[in-house]
């Protein structure tokens, strides 16, 4: 195999054939054209991916195969992204890591952990295999974990370090299991249950809190409540009849940084079962302007009793009532 | 033969050690804020590396999930004893060292002081909970001679180095007195702490 990097010039000698014997030269078996040959060699200038292939030298005449070579055209590794983050804590640590761009040519990636003056092993997954973990041998220590990944391929290698303490790093998974319900004959409120996450190995000795965050999809705003313990929160100021966005995240109690967001959950806060009214009112409303007796419509949308709050709501649904009456008496 | 723990004795662990955990939390908060305060004034690099400094008590500790009550309980009152002098020395250096310039370095350091002699008191209270003989404070003259005077650069590092340390301990604290109040499946008391004398 031979490797070379993308816009480099590759010049392919035919084994040992002379600079003047008559050959001819293939890539995965079609012939190439003379414009790319220099006396028997094969030139080929600012080379592209699209060029790896299966490269080929015959001698003229005998159509012996004088040499053979697998092209892979690629890139030299840049700075890898390595990330290390304990989800299970205190047990221990995981690094995954990944290339910017690709090489588009195998790479290998070596990493080295080092707590102090002491060589830890990072076990390698079998999947994915970009991720490698440790188990914590001590615990409570100031002293900073530094972790070096070096990748390397034929065409070159590179190196990123991180070094951090153990406490920086502890991030739990998010919540799970999250449950949004209705509360019976309550319209402004929504009961939210979740489980810790599964990855937190001891949830007793080292306790989360929570983050929620809720609004109705059809405001930006989010409102948010941390909670010390518990697994579960009764949101009290919903919106009655709106649809709701809701999320927890989760963080150890002492240390660390908060989970991402939980998978969205939605939920709508109970409401009245709606009166079969709204019928009638759409009838009146269209056959107002060739009704000559008129009896107001009973009020439905305009007096939707979920979204008034409070006593007032009666006074107002009657009010209402006179205004549509005076209106649909001007357009008799 | 290990006696079964008395109702009365398991409330007033877990009482005890839900304030002691409230205590490590406050604690720990405030030891954050003073170490941040102290870089500042001090004028050090807070990602600076301090080597382990002879006398500082080091939170860092292995098979930790496998220590027994007692253990936990003894290794934190050594430790909150020997912040306990060590914060009295730093305290004393700052005075000697600054005057009036830093005095709410001083007056947080001294706050710090009262809640480490506070927490461990309190430590000596859940041992002597435990029926335990507390041991007794090293006397000076029975200690090591004192180590040679360092310099103005070297006693901020060693500051440095104590906060830190303590800040971990807080940490620990709170998950030490959290396994004391874990009930132990056989008995029902708390783990490693039913031991025969």
């Amino acid at each position: 195999i031979q490797y070379e990097r993308v816009g480099a010039d590759v010049t392919m000698k035919c084994g040992s054939m002379d600079w003047d014997a008559a050959v001819t030269w293939t890539v995965n078996g079609t012939d190439i054209d003379e414009s790319h040959l220099n006396g028997s060699y094969l030139v080929l200038k600012n080379v592209g991916l699209s060029q790896s292939g299966q490269y080929s030298c015959y001698e003229g005449s005998s159509w012996h195969l004088k040499y053979q070579t697998y092209l892979r055209v690629g890139t030299p590794p840049k700075e890898p992204v390595l990330m290390c983050r304990s989800n299970n804590y205190p047990k221990g640590f995981y690094c995954s890591w990944h290339l910017p761009t690709p090489t588009y040519i195998n790479n290998t990636f070596n990493i080295s952990v080092i707590h102090g003056t002491k060589d830890m092993v990072c076990e390698r997954d079998a999947i994915p295999k970009n991720r490698c973990h440790i188990r914590y041998l001590q615990l409570f220590s100031t002293v900073k974990y530094k972790v070096t990944l070096t990748v390397t391929n034929a065409l070159g290698k590179n190196f990123t370090t991180l070094t951090f303490d153990e406490f920086a790093i502890v991030k739990p998974d998010p919540p799970e299991s999250v449950v949004a319900k209705p509360v019976p004959n309550n319209p402004r409120r929504l009961e939210v249950s979740w489980q810790n996450p599964s990855s937190w190995p001891d949830p007793e000795s080292f306790p989360l809190k929570f983050f929620l965050r809720y609004r109705p999809l059809i405001l930006d705003q989010w409102q948010h409540v941390e909670l010390s313990d518990g697994t579960s929160h009764t949101i009290t100021d919903a919106y009655a009849g709106k649809e709701y966005i809701i999320q927890v995240a989760a963080k150890d109690s002492d240390i660390g940084t908060w989970s991402d967001w939980s998978v969205a959950v939605h939920a709508t806060p109970w409401t009245e079962e709606p009166k079969h009214l709204t019928t009638e009112a759409q009838i009146t409303e269209t056959t107002s302007a060739s009704t000559s007796s008129f009896m107001a419509p009973p009020t439905t949308k305009i007096c939707d009793k979920g979204a008034v709050v409070g006593s007032g709501a009666v006074a107002v649904c009657w009010t209402a009532g006179l205004v549509v009456a005076a209106y649909s008496v001007l357009f008799i | 033969m290990a006696a079964a723990e008395s109702p009365s004795t398991a409330l007033r662990r877990r009482d005890l050690c839900s304030r002691g955990i409230r205590l490590a939390g406050k604690m720990r908060a405030d030891v954050v804020d003073l170490l941040d305060a102290y870089v500042e004034q001090q004028g050090l690099d807070a990602s600076a590396s301090v080597a382990a400094v002879e006398g500082v008590p080091l939170a860092a500790v292995e098979r930790w999930d496998e220590q027994t009550g007692t253990q936990r309980l003894l290794e934190n009152l050594a430790a909150y004893r020997a912040f306990r002098a060590l914060l009295a020395q730093m305290l004393e250096e700052q005075r000697e060292q600054l005057g009036e310039a830093d005095v709410g370095l001083g007056r947080a350091l001294a706050a710090v002081l009262l809640q480490v002699s506070a927490f461990a008191y309190h430590l000596e209270e859940l041992l002597r909970l435990e029926s335990r003989g507390i041991p007794g404070e090293e006397e000076e003259e029975d200690g090591p001679p004192p180590p040679p005077r360092l310099s103005l650069f070297e006693q901020k590092l060693r500051g440095l180095g104590v906060l830190r340390e303590l800040a971990q301990w807080a940490v620990r604290s709170v998950r030490d007195l959290r396994q004391l109040t874990k009930p132990s499946p056989a008995t029902g008391a708390a783990p490693g702490l039913a031991e025969s004398p």
